[in-house]
């Protein structure tokens, strides 16, 4: 099993520190779900976790060892990232595309293996696109897209799934779709999950473990029923939160909210506007 | 399902051998056109060493060594264009837009230049020398580009907008040079830098020979790393590629390709964006397609524009960049208005 941590990490751009002294430890085998307001630095975590970028001080461990001291490729046997809205060159099919996936398998002139092509079909088969594994990227709609992409992702066959926010721009069912795809790759094929997510209520529903995050900091982590809670909400968003037990799934839900007063008053009042 | 990968390698097979056949067409009967006229039976006796003497030294010391550069000049510049559309994750980048060409322009005017008085820029060792001058131009060209653009890491878009930038320098650099130039060289100087394969013998085709034969290749071997690359950098390093060092790597095959033909054949625009563009609608994006793709088409449109440019206003020749950029130019303006 491999397992992802963190120590000590500060992250920033320029000058600017967007996570000071972070310290995580990703449970293997579990989904993780990484929830926060905008600019609270979710995406920039998960990136540094995934060494697309590389944090000021501290270090992200992977399999007891530090991430930039493991070739790239080694790390891409390990570990798939699957950034927020990829695109591909017009023109490549999607069978193309999820082979690509196998690259951190590949030397020499990159002509697949019959492993490869078993992995690859494998993997269409699983995220349900192999019917369209002869079209061209282009031409699919956005749920399908993005089921292609998580083939891909599958096809580097590592134990350790990273993705960021990857229900962006679908409709409530391709939303479900996805998450369901990858509930049942961790529970079926045991790989851990990490993503980024802003919908509350989905991420209550598939999150084993949940990270509440703002400013950098870890607010709270812990299960949906520990983390999803007006008191959390509170801090993490600055909204008062409404949270009920979903009927169907027992899992927490923000059934309304409503910003806080203390955030109310910062909003423009429209006085002396009016006729 | 299993087989969709074959059934369009398959079809990309069929299209390269096509693009061979057509070479070999457009070869023959470029060796039969021309002012002294050889029929396709004599050329054909020819071959089989069955000419007179007069047709043996016509075509075999005439005509076939400015085909084969072609051939050579023309695969080198696509393949360079190919690499450096998918490094730059970018349609519209080539080793002329992207001001290769025009750093082995001016060095090779350059060279033209101060070797003025020695009066041996058309000698035999010049043929060799003159390669090297392009590949130092083009390199250092490409060195600045790297160097201008870097920030952290190179980003394609950068790489584009710096490319143009040092392309115009050079260019106003190249102008400042030839109008200094005696009438004689000025004209030479023009002639080579609008591109040209005139007068070419066997010497110049063993100057370039080497340079393609190992450098296609590489960028074949190199391909799933253009393959990944084109992605964009963080999917590329996701999936285990070193970014910035396959990025220089491709980027040093893809000037090394565009100096050696720049220094043969001058400034051909545009073949280095519009056969990848060809080659692409035909075999798609993957590169270990594309790239054989590109290099057959090259090689294509370069002997086909030079057969144009021999026999249009024949006896008299338009250099061959001149009838490239003529047939290129509106593709590359069809090109932007389809981006938009």
């Amino acid at each position: 099993m491999s397992s992802l941590t963190t120590e000590g990490l500060r992250i920033g751009y320029g000058d600017v520190t967007i996570v000071d002294d972070l310290n995580v430890h990703i449970p293997n085998g579990q989904i993780t779900m990484i929830i926060g307001p905008n600019g609270c630095g979710k995406s920039t975590i998960l990136q540094t976790m995934a060494r697309l970028l590389r944090p000021k001080s501290g270090a992200v461990y992977l399999d007891g060892k530090a991430i930039h001291q493991q070739s790239t490729k080694e790390i891409a046997k390990k570990m798939a990232i699957l950034p927020q809205t990829p695109e591909a060159p017009s023109g490549l099919t999607v069978y193309e595309l999820v082979s690509y996936g196998r690259s951190p398998h590949q030397r020499g002139f990159g002509k697949l293996t019959h492993e490869d092509k078993d992995i690859v079909g494998w993997a269409l088969d699983v995220t349900g696109v192999a019917a369209f594994a002869n079209r061209s990227i282009d031409a699919l709609s956005g749920g399908q897209r993005q089921k292609v992409w998580i083939a891909m992702a599958l096809a580097q066959e590592t134990e350790l799934l990273l993705l960021d926010e990857p229900t962006t721009y679908l409709d409530l069912a391709h939303q479900l779709e996805v998450l369901k795809l990858l509930d049942r790759l961790n529970r079926e094929e045991n790989r851990t999950i990490v993503m980024v997510l802003h919908d509350l209520n989905h991420a209550a529903r598939f999150a084993d473990n949940l990270l509440a995050l703002n400013s950098g900091e870890v607010v709270k982590e812990g299960s949906a029923s520990e983390v999803m809670t007006p008191d959390v909400l509170r801090d993490v968003f600055q909204i008062d939160a409404e949270v009920v037990e979903d009927p169907r799934t027992g899992r927490p839900a923000l059934i309304t909210y409503d910003l806080l007063d203390s955030r109310m008053n910062q909003t423009p009042t429209f006085e002396g506007t009016g006729t | 399902m299993n087989h969709t990968l074959q059934k369009k390698q398959k079809k990309a097979l069929w299209i390269m051998a096509l693009l061979g056949a057509l070479i070999i067409v457009s070869l023959l009967v470029s060796l039969h056109t021309g002012v002294i006229q050889i029929g396709p039976v004599d050329v054909m006796k020819t071959i089989f060493g069955a000419g007179t003497d007069r047709q043996e030294l016509v075509l075999f010391d005439f005509r076939l060594p400015r085909l084969v550069i072609a051939i050579l000049v023309g695969a080198g510049l696509a393949v360079s264009g190919a690499i450096l559309q998918g490094v730059s994750q970018n349609g519209l980048a080539d080793p002329g837009i992207l001001g290769i060409n025009a750093g082995a322009g001016l060095a090779v005017v350059l060279y033209m230049y101060f070797s003025e008085g020695l009066n041996s820029s058309l000698g035999t060792m010049s043929i060799f020398i003159m390669p090297f001058m392009a590949l130092i131009g083009a390199t250092l060209a490409a060195v600045l580009i790297y160097l201008l653009a870097w920030k952290n890491g190179v980003s394609p878009i950068r790489l584009i907008l710096v490319g143009i930038g040092v392309n115009a320098a050079f260019g106003a650099a190249l102008i400042i040079f030839q109008l200094k130039m005696n009438p004689r060289d000025f004209m030479q100087a023009t002639i080579w830098l609008s591109g040209s394969i005139w007068g070419t013998n066997w010497k110049y085709v063993l100057a370039t020979l080497p340079w393609i034969v190992i450098l296609v290749p590489l960028a074949m071997y190199k391909a799933r790393f253009l393959n990944v690359l084109n992605l964009g950098d963080r999917l590329a390093t996701g999936l285990g590629t070193r970014v910035e060092s396959e990025r220089r790597i491709l980027l040093f095959i893809a000037v090394c390709l565009a100096g050696s033909s720049v220094a043969v054949a001058g400034g051909i625009a545009f073949l280095g964006l519009v056969a990848p563009h060809l080659a692409r609608r035909l075999v798609g994006p993957r590169h270990q397609m594309l790239i054989p793709t590109s290099a057959l088409m090259g090689a294509l449109l370069l002997l086909v524009a030079d057969m144009i440019g021999r026999n249009l206003l024949a006896p008299s020749e338009i250099p061959v960049g001149i009838v490239v950029s003529a047939l290129g130019a509106p593709y590359f303006i069809y090109l932007l208005m389809r981006t938009n």
